[in-house]
């Protein structure tokens, strides 16, 4: 793990670039439903202030104990927590299970969407105008 | 029932049963196969005990009730020892007269003896029987010499002596005999036994069972029942075998439901066989340890596929799996297993009795030993036949069948079950074995043989045999559940002369796709009855969708009945007994079908005496 | 020891507990599946992964999800064989599942618009194909609530006894993997109804919506470590709840 994904909540000013760039880089699958479902979202906080929230990719997650079927796999090069598709059974324990709200079970998909850190270079904070999101060594 | 400590104590006991049972007194062998318990053959046994016990003669004249003796067309059968004379049709109202003049008299009933259709010729002994004297019987044989439900029987006939003889050879050589034999398994595939057993022999852990195969499910086939009915113990010793060869300590006999009188000889086999130490610890003092359990299917067809058999025994849903991993190398309970079926199994005993060279003496190049047929349909002797691999068709249907009924014209024999193939007139002369049954689209299957003469609708028995396999696929794969219900509806329109020349395309083109693209065996010869009678009998499925003619008229929506006005003397039968009442007429006048309410059942034709139904 | 195969003619190495699919896959080698997941046994009931396999000098098609790979293997995954029965297994559940999306755009990449077959038996579940995938990922799942009653034409899939089962814990992962989303699932604020039976939900405690059904936090917490605290309150207001922390440790 080279870089860490790194949110500075100060440089924010909520335009919300990163869940436009997250759902377009995540929607390449061709089934319907997908765009549109970011998997980090904007909160307003205050006047002008604004909080990221997207996975903390959490060491000893929750998510990955709750799941029956070893579909959350750690990768390690690059730190987060992956979804196999192939091995999703579908209960969505990880979503109830997460203590932040960080994985979302898609009902249209039957699968889990959560931040994937794009493989290692993600699309928010290549696109955060605002140097608000930031993969730093 | 003491138990036998060595193979030394199993030659003494065969000794002196021998000697209080010489094999040339005199004996009355009463068929109890099921077959000829349905003509009545327990109340002629409990007929003729009643009648030796009044004449005295009941510690003379052994009695003694047997397994099937083939010949089932012609029960109840009593074969009369030592002269081996057979009495045929045997009723109860019989038996004083067979204990008076036969037993007493050595005088012979010509009214019971086999008489041959035709020429009228009667035959007395059993072995001149053109039935019998075309057959090469191995594993039959022993069902005329003893009762099933005594071990005392089978030993005196040299039962179990093969199995002391491989406790003296040990495992490398016995598996060397099974292998020398070229042992194919009789249930179906025709895979070499002696190169299953090496691979699960080869297998490492102690852990290991063997299966015998019993679930015996093609329609109208029931060699492997007669067997266990009339010689369990040969299947038993044959399993103790496998078991000693491979290293199994534990078997299963996997056995219909529907076969109560097969379970129940076997059972009783079982137990018989503890009693006596040929199975359970120390068999024979051989320190070598086995043992049988027993368990029934329900009844599913797909579960003679030996991977559903497995799946079953383990208490889950009979579904073929993708084989490899073989049942050898990963099978019951995830370990090596063996299964075999029951013909396989008792033929074992004899290989390693009389050895390979005895066996290979027999049969083809590549089909050793014999085959036990259930000879079923238009035929004058149907029945089950024992024959020597290569034998030809032509041999089994007119020699040993004694041909065609009624003076009709042979149309086709069907081989190897419902999924087998129908092979016309012309290939009457092919070698029966294996690889040529195959090769022509046929197949030796568990060993069924249905004889059709021109009175058959090759397209109606597609149907009725594809109908058969779709209510039996397990339906797991798409290609065989749903392929075989659409080639079925497609059938069906050919039967009702629907459709078009294209229909016949797509039925192949389906009947392709489920042989090609299904997992088990029950899919990938599904299309068998479908393709071989298309290749062979287009002409037929012709005839149905282009000129709307069923040729054998069997297909009810093309044929008519009417009644001969010029024939037709009026007296009313037909029209009583037509279950639609859709005949009129009066007495002593020309009779009229009505065609609206006919529901073309035959009933008027079957009935009239005068010829004067027509089915057009 | 690794095997040496060949996929589409080009040599690959792998693990002789690897599925040919799987050697496909990792390989890039697309090869259409609707019934097989990872983490459940695969029975190829559909017939799609369909492949061409040359072994030991004998040519055969067979599915690629459960054939385990062997030395010396040859696969092809697309030829004319290949696409000819594809194209007739899905023509088969096109005649099941006409309804179904996803079916109709695998049939139509094979040619498939339509389909002539229409089963003979009326199914018990409208657009079921048969294949199993709920009972294996409910078995997968440690509940066995549904199984494949019947054979032939008539099977379906059930409950036992075609009874509310006990041991269904209405987590609705049948319905969410289903192919051809075929399974009756109605949610309402409160309750989930599925297989003839009503659970309760676990509403979440900020806003009341639903969390999980109440059978299936009890499960959950039987089988597996975290305790039921963590099963409390919905996804949205978990997020929002933290954003919310967030901002006043900022401040």
């Amino acid at each position: 793990m080279e870089k860490t994904y790194v949110v500075i909540p100060k440089n924010c000013t909520g335009c919300r670039t990163c869940e436009l760039a997250c759902s377009m880089v995540k929607s390449k699958r061709d089934e319907a439903g997908a765009l549109g479902k970011p998997r980090i979202h904007i909160y307003p906080t205050g006047p002008q202030r604004y909080m990221q929230m997207t996975c903390l990719q959490c060491v000893d997650a929750a998510c990955v104990k709750a799941c029956p079927s070893k579909a959350l796999v750690l990768n390690e090069e690059t730190g987060a927590v992956e979804v196999d598709e192939e091995r999703c059974v579908g209960c969505g324990l990880c979503e109830a299970a997460c203590p932040f709200g960080h994985i979302r079970f898609d009902r249209d998909l039957g699968l889990p969407l959560k931040c994937d850190l794009c493989g290692g270079d993600p699309a928010c904070a290549r696109f955060c105008p605002y140097q608000a999101l930031e993969m730093r060594p | 029932m003491a138990r036998l400590q060595s193979t030394q104590q199993l030659r003494q006991l065969k000794e002196r049963i021998v000697a209080e049972k010489p094999a040339d007194r005199r004996a009355i062998a009463v068929c109890a196969g099921t077959g000829c318990k349905a003509f009545g053959s327990f109340e002629l046994v409990e007929a003729f005990r009643a009648e030796l016990e009044k004449q005295g003669l009941d510690k003379e004249v052994e009695l003694r009730p047997t397994g099937c003796h083939g010949f089932c067309e012609r029960g109840p059968l009593v074969l009369l020892f030592p002269e081996g004379r057979l009495y045929q049709r045997v009723k109860t109202d019989d038996v004083p007269e067979i204990v008076e003049k036969t037993i007493k008299g050595g005088e012979v009933i010509e009214r019971l003896l086999y008489e041959e259709p035709g020429t009228g010729k009667k035959f007395e002994k059993e072995e001149d029987i053109p039935f019998y004297k075309h057959q090469h019987r191995l594993v039959l044989r022993s069902n005329g010499l003893i009762n099933p439900s005594s071990i005392e029987d089978y030993i005196a006939i040299g039962g179990y002596e093969a199995l002391g003889r491989a406790f003296e050879m040990g495992p490398d050589a016995v598996l060397g005999e099974v292998k020398g034999a070229n042992l194919r398994g009789r249930g179906g595939g025709g895979f070499p036994a002696g190169t299953k057993w090496e691979l699960c022999k080869k297998q490492p852990g102690d852990l290991k069972y063997i299966i015998c195969n019993a679930d015996e499910g093609d329609p109208g086939a029931f060699m492997d029942r007669s067997i266990v009915e009339g010689n369990p113990h040969a299947v038993i010793e044959g399993m103790v075998i496998g078991a000693f060869t491979m290293g199994a300590r534990e078997g299963y006999v996997y056995i219909r439901q529907e076969y109560p009188l097969a379970l129940e000889r076997l059972n009783k086999a079982l137990d018989e066989a503890r009693q006596r130490g040929l199975l359970g610890e120390d068999i024979l003092g051989s320190g070598f340890g086995f043992d049988i359990k027993v368990n029934r299917g329900g009844g599913a067809f797909v579960c003679g596929e030996e991977s559903a058999l497995i799946r079953s025994i383990e208490g889950r849903r009979g579904v073929p799996r993708r084989r490899p991993p073989y049942p050898a190398q990963k099978g019951l309970w995830g370990k090596p297993t063996n299964i075999n079926n029951v013909e396989t199994w008792a033929t074992v005993p004899l290989i390693v009795a009389k050895g390979a060279k005895w066996f290979t003496g027999i049969g083809t190049e590549k089909s050793k030993g014999t085959k036990i047929f259930s000879l079923v349909g238009k035929v004058n002797n149907t029945g089950l036949v024992e024959i020597p691999m290569g034998m030809s068709l032509r041999e089994i249907v007119y020699d040993i069948g004694g041909g065609i009924p009624g003076g009709k014209k042979f149309k086709a024999v069907q081989t190897g079950g419902p999924s087998g193939g129908c092979l016309p007139a012309s290939k009457l002369d092919l070698s029966v074995d294996f690889d040529t049954l195959i090769a022509e689209g046929a197949m030796m299957g568990s060993g069924g043989m249905i004889v059709m003469d021109e009175s058959t609708c090759m397209v109606d028995l597609a149907k009725y045999f594809v109908q058969f396999l779709r209510s039996e696929s397990c339906g797991n794969c798409t290609s065989c559940r749903d392929g075989l219900d659409w080639m079925h509806s497609l059938l069906q329109q050919v039967c009702a002369g629907e459709g078009t020349m294209e229909l016949l395309d797509q039925i192949e083109q389906i009947a392709e796709t489920v042989r090609v693209s299904s997992l088990c065996a029950l899919g990938s010869t599904a299309a068998n009855p479908v393709l071989s009678t298309i290749k062979h009998f287009r002409d037929e499925y012709e005839a149905h969708v282009e000129q709307g003619r069923c040729p054998a008229k069997v297909c009810k929506s093309l044929i008519t009945y009417t009644i001969d006005a010029d024939k037709c003397t009026g007296c009313l039968v037909c029209a009583k007994r037509c279950p639609e009442s859709t005949i009129e007429g009066e007495k002593k006048k020309p009779h009229r079908i009505i065609q609206d309410g006919c529901i073309k059942c035959g009933v008027c034709l079957d009935v009239c005496k005068f010829d004067a139904v027509h089915v057009e | 020891m690794p095997v040496q195969v060949k996929i589409n003619g080009i040599k690959m190495s792998a693990e002789p507990q690897e599925t040919v699919l799987q050697v496909a896959r990792r390989s890039g080698v697309h090869i259409p599946t609707l019934c097989h997941l990872e983490s459940v046994e695969s029975t190829g009931a559909c017939r799609v992964c369909l492949v061409e396999m040359k072994l030991g000098g004998k040519t055969q098609l067979t599915t690629s999800c459960n054939a385990g790979v062997e030395d010396g293997m040859e696969i092809m995954t697309d030829t004319p064989e290949v696409q000819k029965h594809r194209a007739a297994n899905l023509e088969m559940m096109l005649g099941r599942a006409p309804g179904s999306q996803k079916i109709r755009a695998l049939a139509r990449e094979y040619g498939v618009y339509e389909s002539a077959y229409v089963p003979s038996e009326d199914p018990a579940i409208p657009g079921c194909i048969l294949c199993e995938l709920c009972v294996r990922v409910c078995e997968a799942l440690g509940h066995s609530a549904l199984a494949a009653v019947s054979r032939g034409g008539k099977k379906y899939i059930g409950t036992p006894h075609d009874k509310p089962s006990e041991s269904c814990v209405g987590c609705g992962a049948c319905a969410e993997k289903c192919p051809t989303r075929c399974i009756e699932m109605t949610d309402t604020k409160k309750t989930r109804t599925i297989w003839g039976q009503t659970f309760d939900f676990v509403s979440c405690e900020t806003c009341g919506a639903p969390v999980m059904t109440v059978r299936q936090r009890t499960h959950a917490v039987e089988t597996k470590e975290l305790p039921e605290d963590y099963y409390t309150t919905c996804v949205a207001c978990k997020q929002k709840n933290l954003a919310g922390r967030f901002a006043r440790v900022g401040s």
